[in-house]
């Protein structure tokens, strides 16, 4: 009765008519000019644009399977370093002189990093002439491409730099809120070495709380935009890059295949949401229990 | 804890601290630096003159760095405030799961790409290239996180709260002044920092909505790159960093909520 | 009579939480209900104070019916299981919530909270914050906080459950002599036998949605059905054995 006013209603409106309604109109759009039932070349139903992707030499799976891999080897490394830090230097995350560095990296907007990391890693940036100074090197073209490369490791390094303090500052709240210190000083008791208390009860705690914002780190590295226009290239690109290039394309033949990204890109990230969201539901159930 | 250990945990601090601390001051240095190309590890020259000639009309810094704090101010100003009453709305509604499900789309999803579906509407409704078209597609995105935030702050005790001061004779205008809003400024404090961020980071958004035409830090950050200046670039992102150091530090428990 | 209560009847989706309930509570009383957790007890006491909007029945208040009225017009309080104080206020502003929305002159607040934290013997810490508090003492701001809005009828959910029995018995005495000296009409509700017929003017027990009420405090004692004189007959026997005990040691 008294919960809920006219007041709330106006701002859940409010939300409906900016968030989910324009949103919706979007998606719906996208999906029907995929189709052809929209944009200026439309010509009636077809399912035409949807066999492209499946056509020799098209981009979309490639990138697909390129954002994929970049952001699991990006999630992966960031939680193996963020484990390891946590695990050897909890103190200073806590309130030592880490607990105020790691905020550095965090306020770091992805232009800026995407800047910076070129400015290190290309040919002639900073580890390139530390190279040179060692005399490794003669000239920048000698230094191994890590920023504009196949692999994506420029635009791993950037993720993983943002990554690990994310992921040590959660991993130090985790380690309060789970109480895992007490939990390893009982483990002690029973007779676990330090290498099981680690592996045994720290570790996978620490992963089984987190695994829901692993799960949307995931989806929102899967969809980076600053970091791999700057530091990617032509081919592979990652699916937000590709998906921004068929869509601003004179040629009007590919906007379609942009939004055929658009969709693939909304279903994975709908997937992986809904995993999170289910393990986050059991979580809260285990912490009522 | 033996000596060689604490050595061995001082050194990693330092070493990890020195990681962290790196891009701030690299860009630091770069800002005052002179002809520092391949293969000078340290700037040969120093200098003040970026920071002196960069807030010229030309450059168009000044302009857009008020331009980021204007859309930002009006963006987290509107979603923590509607985010705040619609979390309210979904926390106490039935389908509570459902519309909680839905604010993760904008939430975690990337910008860039639900910002080109959405762009066909916002030519239709006149608001590319505009200031205000830049505002309502960055509020979706932001609003999004907003009613996250607020569905877990909108508990039974929270609830209970607000019975309490009506029982005791509130109105709906006393229940928010004298109990809803008090109890919540802390959250709407962080809620309104947090979509300041999100805001101030935004450049693809910016980008396809504004049309290029609506330059701000991020923006500008972008253009100084690809003209290869990087020393505006380098003072730009100086500036872009300042407001959210100021805030992460002053709330580290913001930290972890942001990084989502 | 301040309050009666006609056919109330509500459901939660298929369950049926309260059938036919009816209740009258006089000038200065007490009622208490005796029930176990889940009989309903919390949903009638929501009921009545305007929370939860019943599927049937009447609630009036000295005559008028006010089962659609907005809770904050009712001028009936509902105290928790836990005392829920409001964390961003003093005791003292806690106390004087009721009268600042009233909009009553300062120095006459300022009086009567100041009476009421005497009463409550919580004069020396008016200034602190909720958190700062002990259980008994978080329980008595919260009296505090209702009674002195004066309202017609004080529902009462378990208030002294989360206390120490110490607390508890030092709080049940407190209730009566505040109830008393306002002269507040309540409704107090308690899974706790002894609890119920020490606060209660007259007894109900509700059981799976259905209350039924005794006129007086002694035909519930008598009743066979509700316990009270298997309590009765416990104890004595208890201490006939324990006489009987003595009588033999002396012996």
């Amino acid at each position: 009765m008294s919960s809920k006013s006219n007041l709330d209603r106006a701002g859940f409106l409010l939300f409906l008519l900016l968030a989910i309604l324009p949103m919706a109109a979007g998606l719906l759009y996208a999906a029907s000019y995929s189709v052809g039932l929209a944009g200026l070349l439309s010509e009636g139903f077809t399912w035409e644009y949807w066999g492209r992707p499946f056509q020799e030499g098209n981009q979309i799976f490639a990138s697909f399977a390129f954002s994929l891999g970049v952001a699991l080897a990006a999630t992966a490394i960031t939680l193996l370093v963020a484990l390891l830090l946590v695990l050897t230097v909890r103190r200073s995350l806590d309130s030592g002189l880490l607990a105020h560095l790691s905020t550095i990296p965090l306020a770091l907007p992805g232009t800026v990093l995407a800047f910076v990391i070129l400015q290190w890693c290309s040919g002639s940036g900073i580890a390139a002439r530390a190279a040179y100074a060692l005399g490794l090197l003669q000239t920048p073209a000698q230094f191994p491409g890590i920023v504009n490369d196949q692999y994506g490791v420029g635009i791993i390094i950037a993720q993983v730099m943002v990554g690990v303090p994310f992921f040590a500052l959660l991993f130090t709240q985790l380690w309060h809120s789970q109480r895992i210190s007490q939990l390893m000083e009982l483990a002690q008791t029973i007779g676990a070495t330090r290498a099981q208390r680690a592996m045994r009860v720290a570790v996978p705690l620490l992963l089984h709380r987190a695994f829901p914002t692993v799960m949307l780190h995931l989806v929102a590295v899967i969809g980076v935009y600053e970091v791999p226009l700057l530091l990617g290239v032509q081919s592979p690109q990652m699916i937000s890059v590709l998906t921004m290039r068929n869509y601003a394309m004179f040629d009007l033949q590919q906007k379609p295949e942009a939004f055929i990204c658009a969709i693939l890109y909304t279903l994975l990230s709908l997937l992986l949401i809904a995993i999170a969201w289910r393990r986050m539901h059991r979580m809260d159930h285990e912490q009522s229990a | 804890m033996s000596n060689q250990h604490r050595i061995f945990q001082n050194a990693l601090v330092a070493a990890v601290g020195m990681l962290f601390a790196a891009p701030m001051l690299y860009l630091l240095l770069l800002s005052f630096a002179e002809g520092w190309t391949f293969p000078h590890l340290f700037p040969p020259r120093v200098s003040a003159g970026l920071w002196e000639t960069m807030w010229g009309r030309e450059q168009g810094l000044v302009g857009g760095l008020l331009l980021s704090i204007l859309l930002s101010v009006v963006v987290a100003v509107g979603s923590t405030s509607v985010g705040f009453l619609a979390a309210r709305y979904v926390s106490y509604h039935r389908w509570r799961r459902g519309l909680l499900f839905l604010s993760y789309i904008p939430f975690v999803m990337s910008p860039v790409v639900l910002g080109a579906c959405i762009h066909v509407v916002f030519i239709r409704l006149g608001l590319v290239g505009t200031v205000a078209g830049v505002v309502i597609a960055q509020l979706m995105f932001a609003l999004g996180f907003a009613v996250i935030f607020f569905v877990s702050f909108w508990n039974a005790e929270r609830k209970s709260l607000e019975e309490a001061a009506r029982m005791l004779g509130a109105t709906t205008p006393q229940t928010y002044s004298r109990v809803l809003l008090p109890i919540s400024r802390q959250p709407l404090l962080l809620c309104f920092l947090q979509t300041f961020l999100f805001s101030w980071f935004q450049y693809g958004l910016t980008l396809i909505i504004g049309g290029g035409k609506i330059t701000t830090l991020p923006v500008l950050v972008y253009l100084y790159t690809g003209e290869a200046n990087i020393y505006y670039a380098a003072g730009a992102s100086i500036l872009l960093m300042l407001p959210p150091l100021v805030m992460l530090w002053g709330n580290r428990a913001m930290a972890v909520r942001f990084g989502r | 009579m301040v309050l009666t209560v006609q056919e109330i009847g509500k459901c939660f989706g298929q369950q049926m939480v309260l059938q036919g309930v009816a209740l009258s509570v006089a000038e200065r009383q007490t009622l208490s209900v005796l029930g176990r957790s889940g009989c309903g007890k919390t949903t009638l006491l929501k009921i009545i104070a305007g929370l939860i909007a019943p599927d049937s029945g009447t609630v009036r208040l000295h005559g008028a019916e006010i089962t659609k009225k907005p809770t904050e017009q009712r001028n009936v309080v509902y105290l928790y299981q836990e005392p829920l104080l409001f964390p961003h206020l003093t005791v003292f502003e806690n106390i004087a919530f009721g009268l600042r929305l009233r909009r009553l002159p300062n120095n006459d607040l300022t009086h009567r909270t100041t009476r009421m934290l005497e009463h409550l013997e919580l004069q020396a810490h008016a200034k602190k914050f909720p958190h700062q508090l002990s259980g008994g003492q978080k329980q008595r701001t919260a009296f505090g906080r209702a009674i002195i809005i004066a309202p017609d009828v004080l529902l009462l959910d378990e208030p002294f459950s989360s206390l120490d029995p110490e607390t508890r018995a030092s709080m049940q005495h407190l209730f009566k002599q505040l109830a008393q000296e306002y002269g507040i009409a309540s409704l107090f509700v308690t899974h706790d036998l002894k609890e119920a017929i020490l606060m209660g003017d007259s007894i109900g027990y509700m059981e799976a949605g259905k209350l039924t009420t005794f006129a007086s405090r002694q035909e519930f004692i008598n009743h066979p059905d509700y316990g009270a004189r298997n309590e009765i007959e416990f104890w004595s026997s208890l201490r006939q054995q324990a006489t009987n005990h003595d009588h033999a040691a002396t012996v």
